[in-house]
């Protein structure tokens, strides 16, 4: 069953929209800023994020905000976006045809430090808000996304960390092929916190060495990259079954031809090539495609020494040299549950604009990523089928086909 | 009614529920009127307690309906009453 995208939303670092998030990424900008007021977090040595601009929340109905974090309004701004791009801002998103699948890393960290500073230094609940709970249980995205939207129907709240959106969006693919549902609201969300910053730092993944210099900041493929960057955002894409959007009169924007997720069970933070491997020829066979047939891959390559090299060594195994490989992290951050849905969407851009968005800070690449094809400059080049890869901790591994329309 | 008390809670409610001063009346019933439920209810009690410096038994919240009833569940609990 062919499944299409119809509608796009997303907040990131470098955009409150899909298309300034896009401009952006043409003109290699970086969302990466320098947070001196971490500097004062013992053991935190990473001082690094990208921030999402403010933005307007306040059209959504204050009952429905109230038990919202920042991710949490981030995802409901986005699938608006999503929606109203689909024209689907009407009553038939509400449907027990309709399925919202999203999630975040964690619940939120902003709530969770506030909660639990105040129960400690008051021995107990006293003063907690009745709101509190909504905005760090585990499916808090989605559920304040439906709230805000009044929907009604199917939903699912899988969380994976950095490989949740991608998740989401080919766990929707798989379920749209059962014919259960007509059509999905897939993505991911998740704010900036050095919370965040400080899990990959204490790993030693987290870039320690830009602080001053935050622009040249996560190095995808690099030869002096020293880790990610977090950064905050929220990616959303409503997918739906061509019978979907012939009944109703949708607007396709590119194809989602399959996708894969499989777990290596070897290791919680380093990434494993076989399983890297295993994931990318698990979507392209789910997408009836040859290595041969992809014409870019959009790296989850993040900028840390072993995931970057892991990654690469992989591409190279499987496409060789043939197939252009970018990263976007070196612009937008690492935005963890969303970078999945927010780098699909900028796929589907790139297949529509026909042209590469290179690797920011890729000025020296690493001998171990130079049997790739990286594309450090802006490349013009007729898309038909692109390969995105995310990874996450606790060896999670995601590959995602998404093609242009024929 | 001690004006002073009004003006807290009446403050309260349009920072802490965006309820425009205009419709902070004595006879406003809080959720017909106000548009308050259930949750806003318990974090009303919790913003009053922060305020206040006191505390307010949740149970007191049942017999709660109107504004004018907030500011006499403040009053009696900065001024109990004497037996």
């Amino acid at each position: 069953m062919k499944v299409y995208i119809t509608g796009m939303g997303a907040l990131t670092s470098l955009g409150l929209d899909t298309h300034s998030t896009f401009e952006g990424l043409l003109e290699n900008r970086s969302g990466i800023q320098h947070f001196p007021e971490w500097e004062k977090y013992n053991g935190l040595h990473s001082h690094l994020g990208a921030p999402v601009a403010p933005y307007d929340i306040m059209k959504v109905p204050r009952s429905a905000r109230r038990s919202m974090s920042r991710m949490s309004e981030m995802a409901t701004l986005a699938t608006m976006q999503a929606l109203g791009q689909a024209d689907l801002t009407d009553e038939s998103c509400h449907s027990e045809r309709t399925l919202i699948i999203m999630g975040s890393t964690s619940g939120s960290p902003h709530t969770l430090e506030a909660y639990f500073k105040q129960l400690f230094e008051r021995g107990g609940p006293q003063g907690q808000l009745s709101t509190s709970f909504f905005k760090v249980m585990n499916h808090s995205v989605p559920a304040n996304v439906a709230s805000a939207i009044g929907y009604r129907g199917a939903l699912l709240s899988p969380s994976s960390a950095c490989s949740t959106s991608s998740q989401a969006m080919i766990l929707g693919w798989e379920l749209l092929q059962t014919g259960l549902y007509d059509r999905v609201i897939a993505g991911g969300a998740d704010e900036l916190h050095y919370m965040s910053a400080s899990i990959f730092d204490i790993v030693l993944a987290a870039s320690r060495n830009f602080n001053n210099r935050p622009q040249q900041a996560s190095r995808p493929f690099d030869k002096d990259r020293d880790g990610l960057v977090v950064s905050e955002g929220a990616g959303v894409l409503v997918m739906e079954t061509e019978a979907c959007i012939a009944k109703r009169g949708g607007l396709p924007l590119a194809e989602v031809k399959g996708g894969a997720y499989f777990c290596d069970g070897s290791h919680m933070s380093q990434s494993s090539g076989e399983a890297m491997q295993k994931t990318m020829e698990l979507a392209l066979a789910r997408a009836g495609l040859k290595t041969s047939d992809i014409d870019y891959i959009n790296a989850h390559a993040t900028g840390t020494l072993q995931g970057d090299a892991e990654e690469a060594m992989t591409i190279e195994r499987l496409f060789g040299r043939e197939t252009p490989v970018s990263s976007l992290k070196g612009n937008l951050g690492h935005s963890l549950a969303a970078c999945g849905a927010v780098e699909a969407i900028a796929s589907v851009q790139m297949i529509k604009n026909e042209v590469i968005v290179p690797t920011r800070n890729l000025d020296n690449p690493d001998a171990v990523c130079l049997g790739l094809d990286l594309v450090r400059e802006k490349r013009a080049k007729k898309l038909s089928h692109v390969l995105s890869n995310n990874f996450a901790f606790g060896g999670m591994n995601t590959s995602l086909v998404i093609s242009a329309l024929t | 009614m001690d004006q002073a008390i009004v003006s807290r809670v009446n403050e309260l409610m349009h920072q802490g529920f965006e309820i425009p001063t205009e419709n902070l009346i004595a006879t406003a019933r809080l959720k017909e009127d106000l548009g308050l439920d259930s949750l806003d209810a318990v974090d009303m009690l919790v913003h009053l307690e922060e305020k206040l410096g006191s505390r307010i038994e949740g149970e007191r919240l049942m017999h709660v309906k109107t504004l004018g009833d907030v500011y006499v569940l403040v009053q009696e609990t900065l001024t109990p009453p004497t037996v």
